[in-house]
């Protein structure tokens, strides 16, 4: 799924090669920074609007504040498997190019793919000798096109899906309990099981995970032991790859 | 720990939250656009590289044709799951099914909140406001402060392998957590009898599908959910927090 085949090899990293020196300029810092000065204002409006319905939906103050907690303890594991590959590829589009397009909007699987499918319009390739500071804004240019594109179809399918939803609402409020929870299972199934095909440390990966999510919610039904519910997903994270590590190590991993 | 809410103030009070996140939800998602597209711009217009507008062209026409579909599908396929508010965060902080689903399932289930319910999506928007805080500062500290440090002592093993696994790690524990803290017996065995026609069955056959398996599995889910879901009285699946 990800055709990137040039990783940044440790002698690119040391010297900032002249796509580096573009991709680190001052103004490519700003505007990154923009994006998250951005996200930190709609997440304080965000958190307002919520205090404000807490009590019309029955919420506790208490209650916002666990939940707040909760998304933060749970995002600790992913966030730091996003920070280890968003580094690896520093080398390759810089730091603010990163922040942004690996570390924010999208995902990781999504950009490097985007990057290295542009990067071949050009004849060139990711990280070799041809990766020149051209095709870095090329590259640059078409990853950030793609993750506009989201935002607007966000913008323009949100409120026509928002009307849908209030006139099913109407209809049957059943619809409206029943449907999420069957799309969650749905989505979060589909894209476990797809990992299945790609390896046996692949599928080792996803059973470590789930063994330890298992264990770690039977824990946490004993007395004293709730945090294992929000910190459950960081260990298994953990684990999950650790064992990935080993059995990499140990030669179960896919060639190449 | 039931909480009796009269219909008339619980839907007055989440239209207005409706109504404040819509509007300064897509004013900040398109300011998010606009500082992710100036950097690019700039580079183009006035960092003197030669670059010609058919290149550009070139580049983005190929990313289009590889993912047009998925712009469309990805926010259908997410929106029963989020509900509007959370769509304005989620696709401009990104990770969507790796970091912020999950988080804001923990959180519901923590609170023993519902999806699809009030409760549900304010537990939604705290816990991707939480995970937000905890993604920039963790990206900031790590990446933009340290990043080319940690590169120098990071072996490329360890990068290379998390890279290569991170999404089977994450994955296996989220549809745990789904499976317990759901309860939903019927939409899961549904879930994973689609799951595996579709990976395994449909899209070997007709690979074209592979980008849009997901989506595919989401509606069918859904639509089979609805239909063998248990109705039992009004409460229909109302779902008892779980026990401590």
């Amino acid at each position: 799924m990800i055709p990137i085949t040039a990783m940044p090899s440790a002698a690119a990293a040391a010297e900032p090669g002249p796509v580096l020196a573009v991709a680190n300029t001052p103004v490519l810092w700003i505007c990154a920074l923009g994006v998250f000065l951005v996200i930190a204002v709609q997440s304080v409006i965000y958190i307002k609007a919520a205090r404000k319905a807490a009590p019309a939906a029955g919420m506790s103050p208490q209650e916002l504040r666990t939940s707040f907690r909760s998304g933060a303890v749970a995002a600790i594991g992913p966030s730091l498997a996003v920070v280890l590959v968003a580094i690896a590829l520093l080398a390759l589009f810089g730091t603010p190019a990163v922040l942004v397009r690996i570390g924010l909007i999208g995902s990781v699987s999504y950009e490097t793919a985007a990057a290295s499918i542009a990067a071949g319009t050009t004849g060139a390739e990711l990280g070799g000798p041809t990766y020149t500071p051209e095709v870095f804004a090329i590259v640059f240019f078409a990853m950030s096109m793609g993750g506009a594109m989201w935002m607007v179809a966000t913008l323009i399918l949100t409120p026509l899906l928002q009307r849908g939803e209030h006139r099913m609402a109407k209809v049957n409020p059943a619809l409206m309990t029943v449907v999420p929870a069957a799309a969650l299972l749905g989505a979060f199934i589909s894209l476990g099981l797809a990992e299945v095909p790609k390896s046996t440390v692949h599928v080792l990966t996803l059973l470590t995970s789930a063994v330890v999510m298992g264990v770690c919610l039977l824990i946490a039904r004993l007395p004293g032991m709730r945090w294992l519910r929000e910190w459950g997903l960081g260990m298994a994270i953990l684990l999950g790859l650790t064992v990935a590590f080993l059995a990499q190590s140990a030669g179960l991993g896919p060639a190449g | 720990m039931s909480t009796s809410v009269t219909a008339a103030p619980a839907a007055a009070g989440m239209v207005e939250f409706e109504r404040t996140t819509s509007r300064w939800g897509r004013l900040t998602m398109i300011a998010g656009l606009v500082f992710s597209l100036a950097g690019p711009l700039y580079l183009v217009f006035f960092a003197d590289l030669g670059v010609t507008a058919t290149q550009l062209f070139a580049g983005f026409a190929a990313v289009a044709g590889t993912f047009f579909v998925i712009w469309l599908v990805e926010p259908l396929t997410y929106f029963p799951i989020l509900g509007s508010a959370s769509m304005y965060q989620a696709f401009m902080i990104g990770n969507i099914s790796n970091k912020l689903l999950p988080s804001a399932l923990i959180a519901q289930s923590t609170i023993g909140a519902k999806p699809g319910t009030p409760r549900g999506s304010l537990a939604a928007v705290m816990a991707i406001c939480g995970a937000a805080t905890v993604h920039l500062l963790s990206l900031l500290i790590f990446v933009g402060l340290l990043g080319t440090w940690l590169i120098s002592i990071v072996p490329p093993e360890v990068t290379e392998v998390v890279r290569v696994y991170v999404l089977p790690s994450v994955m296996g524990a989220v549809i745990i957590q789904a499976i317990v803290s759901l309860k939903q017996v019927r939409a899961t065995i549904v879930a994973f009898v689609v799951a595996v026609l579709v990976l395994f069955v449909l899209v070997p056959l007709v690979p074209a599908l592979s980008m849009v398996a997901t989506a595919i599995v989401v509606l069918t889910t859904l639509v089979i959910g609805w239909f063998v879901r248990k109705r039992e009285g009004a409460a229909g699946q109302d779902v008892r927090p779980e026990a401590p």
